[in-house]
């Protein structure tokens, strides 16, 4: 499984004076699922945000399917098609229903036909358990449900890996559970995944390799046992007894 | 009861009653081209104002834009403010006299005061919908933009299909008032002489002096007007948030 997908090299991002990622290196294989830890303000959904440069870095490279996004003469919408995202905020489009919110793009973007692009969402839709709210108006589902869309939304593109930015942060705890079946329902279908997240336990259990960040450093990267049962650094310790703690 | 000759100066509704029966063409030739400015110069006025957002909410990349293509949107961009400025920030009247006479120099055959006039109302309401627009952008959550860039969309592909509809939504009661605002402002152009309801109404208060029961007239057109629009504004909204609510 060395097959690299998509490779992260010195990677730097400020705003300002702020320099909130220093020199982060980080390769992702094909197929893997990682997930990034850290406190917050340690840098790590700005790391994924400049996975598919919707944050621009300063400095550094990031090689996907052999180009590098840094590139300006690139296409960066061509890669961020092959690049789904799931925000922490869901961002579903408001005036569209949830059907239309997973057919604009197949349609605009990769030119599917109205009928193809449906039937494929409907697939989706119940994939994710939400056949039934396909004509609904997306302002009328709850927080969970809303998230289940949007992972539909994005994998409605056939995207080589899906970007998940703290997908489960906003929701009420009761539906956390529901998204996080889904997210590992497409793990299941071999997806690369890179997840930025506060939730311990489905780290350890989703994730092939777990990234620890700390004050926009890359403190260590350990395949998920090793990470949480005996981390190297001083500092991942550190962090993993606060949380354990709590 | 019909008057075959103007009644006396105290006999006001007489009067008013007077005008209406001989000179009805002349309003309906006023209301007629009162409501064909207004209509025009608002929708008009909105889509020229659309293209404007989205050149004018175009957001610079310094890396992966050629020099040129940056040179161009930031001068546009520019353009477009001064235009606005410039626009909001003068009486339409003055606008249509510097346009009307100004043109006339170069003799143009179909530079009529009527065309002056679509011309002035059209560019006067772009100025004003595109402010509209902007806050209508501001009213719509950023994440949208950022979802939608995430799928690969472009910025101008993101606000024509994601930003710009919520923004048209939420600003359709400002868009409606412009409209309302048109049908009473178009009366300046009659200082370029466009038969519209104002000047058609002087048209027929001028043979007989009886000025005051002629705008009285006018008044009551205007208001008529007014109120019928704000009726449909009103309805269109409802409609489209019904809509909205359905789906």
């Amino acid at each position: 499984m060395s097959d690299i997908l998509l490779k992260v090299e010195n990677l730097v991002k400020s705003f300002g004076e702020n320099i909130v990622l220093n020199q982060v290196s980080l390769n992702i294989n094909k197929g893997e699922v990682v997930s990034i830890i850290g406190a917050s303000g340690s840098g790590k959904t700005t790391l994924l945000r400049c996975l598919n440069l919707l944050e621009q870095p300063n400095l550094g490279s990031i090689v996907f399917h052999n180009q590098n996004l840094m590139d300006p003469t690139i296409d960066i919408n061509q890669h961020r098609m092959k690049m789904g995202m799931v925000f922490q905020s869901f961002n579903l489009f408001n005036h569209l229903n949830v059907l239309d919110n997973l057919i604009l793009a197949p349609k605009k973007l990769l030119q599917k036909n109205h009928d193809d692009a449906t039937k494929e969402a409907l697939e989706k839709l119940a994939l994710v358990g939400l056949e039934r709210y396909a004509s609904q108006s997306v302002q009328t589902l709850s927080g969970g449900q809303k998230q289940r869309v949007a992972i539909a939304r994005a994998l409605m593109m056939h995207p080589d890996i899906m970007l998940f930015d703290e997908p489960t942060s906003a929701l009420d705890p009761e539906v956390v559970g529901d998204v996080l079946k889904v997210i590992k329902d497409v793990a299941k279908t071999g997806m690369t995944m890179v997840i930025v997240t506060h939730e311990m336990a489905f780290a350890k259990e989703i994730s092939d390799r777990v990234v620890y960040m700390d004050q926009g450093e890359i403190i260590e990267i350990q395949p998920k046992d090793r990470l949480f049962i005996s981390p190297e650094k001083e500092r991942t310790k550190a962090f993993l007894s606060r949380f354990m703690n709590i | 009861m019909i008057f075959n000759s103007l009644p006396p100066r105290d006999a006001f509704f007489e009067t008013v009653w007077y005008l209406i029966t001989t000179y009805q063409q002349f309003f309906f030739t006023g209301i007629f081209y009162t409501i064909m400015l207004s209509v025009i110069g608002t929708v008009g006025g909105f889509i020229i104002a659309f293209f404007f957002t989205i050149v004018r909410t175009t957001k610079i990349d310094t890396i992966r834009q050629s020099k040129f293509s940056i040179f161009f949107t930031v001068v546009s961009q520019k353009m477009i403010n001064v235009y606005i400025t410039v626009f909001r920030g003068t009486p339409m009247m003055v606008q249509a006299m510097i346009f009307y006479y100004g043109l006339s120099r170069l003799q143009i055959s179909f530079w009529t005061p009527l065309v002056a006039g679509f011309v002035v109302v059209t560019l006067n309401t772009t100025a004003y919908i595109t402010e509209v627009l902007r806050s209508g952008i501001n009213g719509v959550d950023h994440g949208q933009l950022e979802a939608s860039r995430s799928l690969g969309f472009s910025h101008s592909q993101s606000m024509k299909l994601i930003i710009l509809p919520q923004a048209i939504r939420q600003s359709l009661p400002a868009i409606g008032n412009e409209f309302i605002i048109n049908l009473k402002d178009t009366s300046v152009l009659s200082v370029i002489g466009v038969t519209e309801l104002f000047r058609a109404t002087q048209l027929a208060t001028s043979p007989n002096y009886r000025t005051t029961e002629g705008f009285f007239i006018a008044a009551i057109l205007y208001l008529s007007m007014t109120l019928i629009a704000s009726i449909l504004v009103n309805k269109f909204e409802k409609t489209s948030r019904k809509k909205e609510a359905m789906v």
